[in-house]
């Protein structure tokens, strides 16, 4: 018994290990010089710790530069979009959908359906979404790109909020609807904030999903803020041949800039995330 | 005025056939239990009265107004349920508060309503207290004070002290019964529990599988059960039931079963039947001359102690008042308090001697 604690106590150490080192290597480049970046042997623990790669004085905001700064317009497109989609997908569609799916629509396949929407792969999607985006004009815009968000926040909101709402006691509701409270008041004056460790679940796994989306900000988005709607992602994609010489401090530094908001939140979070899925998951 | 009339009333939950046929007519004012077992129907039937669940056939009028198909909000009813159903995020105060608020009350007409009801109900100190920081008695009377606080004319309570323990359920229903006379609302109370019925009831209806057995005060529900069912299900022990026959000897009638027979005298029945006879433990004495059997188990109570005898293969309970040193396996006599004997059809399982 005993050993196999250890055993498993080491695992979990090599397991961390290997998962967090990008990180940390990501965080050290960030704060190496270049001489320390541009060696043959790694350099595990540097010497000559810098900022220069967040900044260099002199910078104007939104110029592309060779430091993390020059990410913020990028920075801002995404925060924008993945806080519009997160929200959206959790308030407007996801818990209602869910609600009525829930307790009006007792249809098992359509709740199914809604799972089978997040499976479709992006890539499949990518052109049909390019053609309707290119013709309602939201091209490039934090609409265009919120809107085809939504195809998978949504879907994960509604999934996942509907095993919350089918573990709320319908007693509760019933109570409400004896008291007075109209269908739609019960819904959003004593269902949602019943189950609000649900919500908050949804929304930061949405917030986290649209924060690290490539594929379609690739194809609907090309230019950064103010003048259109790029995320950080592609931010960093572009960052390596920028003025055509391979910054690495610099992209690493912007590494951790995107970084920052999802560990934040990731932090913040961790106690609603874990009390949301098991309240979602285990009846009482 | 707020009495609540039942017709015909039937409710299937797909093929499943939950209520049928019922019938039930309750006075203003009244304490009205339905009481059952689980499976019943006791509950789809309050459900039912709620609004809560749809009819399939038949009609309830409440107040004298035909209320199938009216929401619930617009019957003027309250219900406590089972668990409570308290707003989890909403204080006691604004839980209380609830059904003013929606029905448009102004601030200070609420503020004064909530300060009597839990004034009444003594939870003046918790009114800042969110549910979960009360105990299970404390929830129960808030969820009481929240059902009485827009004075329905229809009070409905779904089990409400079955999540209570044992002491406080005693307290809980001696305090309902009075807070319910004090308010005069008509009261629908559902349980399972028949010492709960008795003590609190002015009317009983006893459900099983979705019909009503018998509708009587609790004297007589008690006393005159008027089926087999009830007989059973009301009272603790239950009462006991030996198989017989009805017989005529001469001009006198007889019971004759497998291992005792009794003189009916004064009785009179139509024909010769087989039967049922239903006694009380408490009307059974343990006397100098009688059937004689031997003890076999003994629960000393304190006020009351409980003998089962066996006579031959039937065993009979027999209640003894008063605590007594009674050793198992000594032999005793019994008799039979003849005028509190039932009598019940074998095939209809009805009383015979009304």
């Amino acid at each position: 018994m005993k050993k196999l604690n250890i055993l498993l106590l080491l695992l979990l150490i090599i397991f961390s290990l290997i998962s967090l080192f990008p990180i940390y290597w990501t965080i050290i480049t960030a704060l190496k010089v270049n001489s320390e970046i541009f060696t043959t042997v790694p350099i595990f623990f540097p010497v000559k710790i810098t900022l220069s790669n967040f900044y260099t004085p002199g910078q104007t905001f939104g110029a592309v530069s060779q430091t993390a700064f020059g990410s913020f317009p990028w920075l801002l497109n995404s925060a924008v979009i993945a806080l519009l989609s997160a929200l959206i997908g959790t308030f407007l569609i996801g818990a209602p959908a869910a609600y009525a799916l829930t307790r009006y629509l007792k249809n098992v396949w359509l709740g199914r359906t809604v799972l089978l929407m997040m499976m479709i792969p992006e890539a499949a999607l990518i052109i049909p979404f390019y053609i309707i985006i290119i013709k309602v004009n939201l091209i490039n815009t934090w609409w265009g790109l919120t809107l085809v968000y939504l195809s998978f926040t949504a879907p994960l909101s509604t999934w996942l909020l509907m095993g919350f709402f089918s573990d709320l006691p319908r007693s509760v509701e019933e109570a409400a609807s004896i008291d007075g409270l109209s269908a739609y008041k019960i819904f959003y004056k004593i269902a949602m904030p019943m189950i609000m460790p649900g919500i908050m679940v949804s929304i930061i796994l949405n917030f986290i999903n649209s924060w690290n989306e490539f594929l379609y900000a690739l194809v609907l988005t090309y230019t950064p803020f103010p003048t259109g709607a790029q995320t950080v992602p592609l931010f960093l994609s572009d960052f390596i041949v920028i003025e055509k010489s391979f910054a690495w401090g610099g992209l690493a530094a912007a590494g951790v800039i995107v970084i920052i908001p999802t560990i934040i939140i990731g932090i913040y979070a961790q106690k609603y995330l874990v009390k949301g899925w098991t309240m979602g998951a285990v009846k009482e | 005025m707020s009495e609540v009339v039942i017709e015909n009333l039937t409710k299937k939950f797909g093929n499943n056939l939950v209520l049928d046929h019922i019938n039930l007519k309750i006075d203003s004012r009244e304490f009205f239990v339905l009481l059952g077992p689980s499976g019943s129907g006791k509950s789809t039937l309050l459900r039912l009265i709620a609004g809560l669940e749809d009819i399939t056939d038949g009609s309830i009028y409440i107040g004298g107004k035909k209320v199938n198909g009216v929401q619930p909000k617009d019957r003027d009813v309250a219900m406590v349920f089972q668990n409570y159903a308290l707003y989890p995020h909403f204080s006691v105060y604004d839980n209380i508060a609830l059904p003013l608020k929606v029905r448009g009350f102004s601030k200070d007409k609420i503020a004064q309503r909530v300060k009597e009801i839990s004034g009444i109900l003594h939870i003046e100190e918790l009114l800042e207290k969110k549910p979960r920081q009360l105990s299970g008695g404390q929830q129960q009377r808030v969820a009481l004070a929240r059902a009485l606080v827009r004075n329905p004319s229809i009070f409905l309570l779904d089990e409400p002290l079955s999540n209570l323990d044992a002491k406080l359920r005693v307290e809980a229903r001696t305090f309902l019964k009075s807070l319910q006379k004090e308010l005069g609302v008509t009261t629908i109370f559902v349980t399972h529990d028949q010492s709960e019925a008795m003590a609190m009831a002015t009317k009983i209806a006893v459900l099983n599988r979705g019909t009503i057995k018998q509708v009587a005060d609790p004297y007589e529900l008690y006393m005159k059960p008027s089926d087999t069912f009830t007989a059973g299900f009301v009272g603790s022990p239950a009462m006991n039931m030996v198989p017989g026959k009805i017989v005529k000897d001469g001009n006198a009638w007889k019971f004759a079963a497998a291992d005792m027979a009794l003189d009916l005298k004064g009785m009179k029945f139509d024909s010769e039947a087989e039967v049922i006879m239903g006694v009380r433990p408490e009307h059974v004495v343990i006397s100098t001359e009688g059937i004689t059997g031997i003890i076999s188990t003994v629960e000393p109570l304190g006020s009351v102690t409980y003998l089962e005898v066996k006579i031959g293969g039937t065993d009979i309970m027999v209640q003894y008042t008063g605590l007594a040193r009674i050793e198992p396996n000594s032999q005793v006599k019994i008799g039979f308090a003849l005028d509190r004997l039932l009598f019940y059809d074998k095939d209809t399982e009805k009383l015979l001697n009304k």
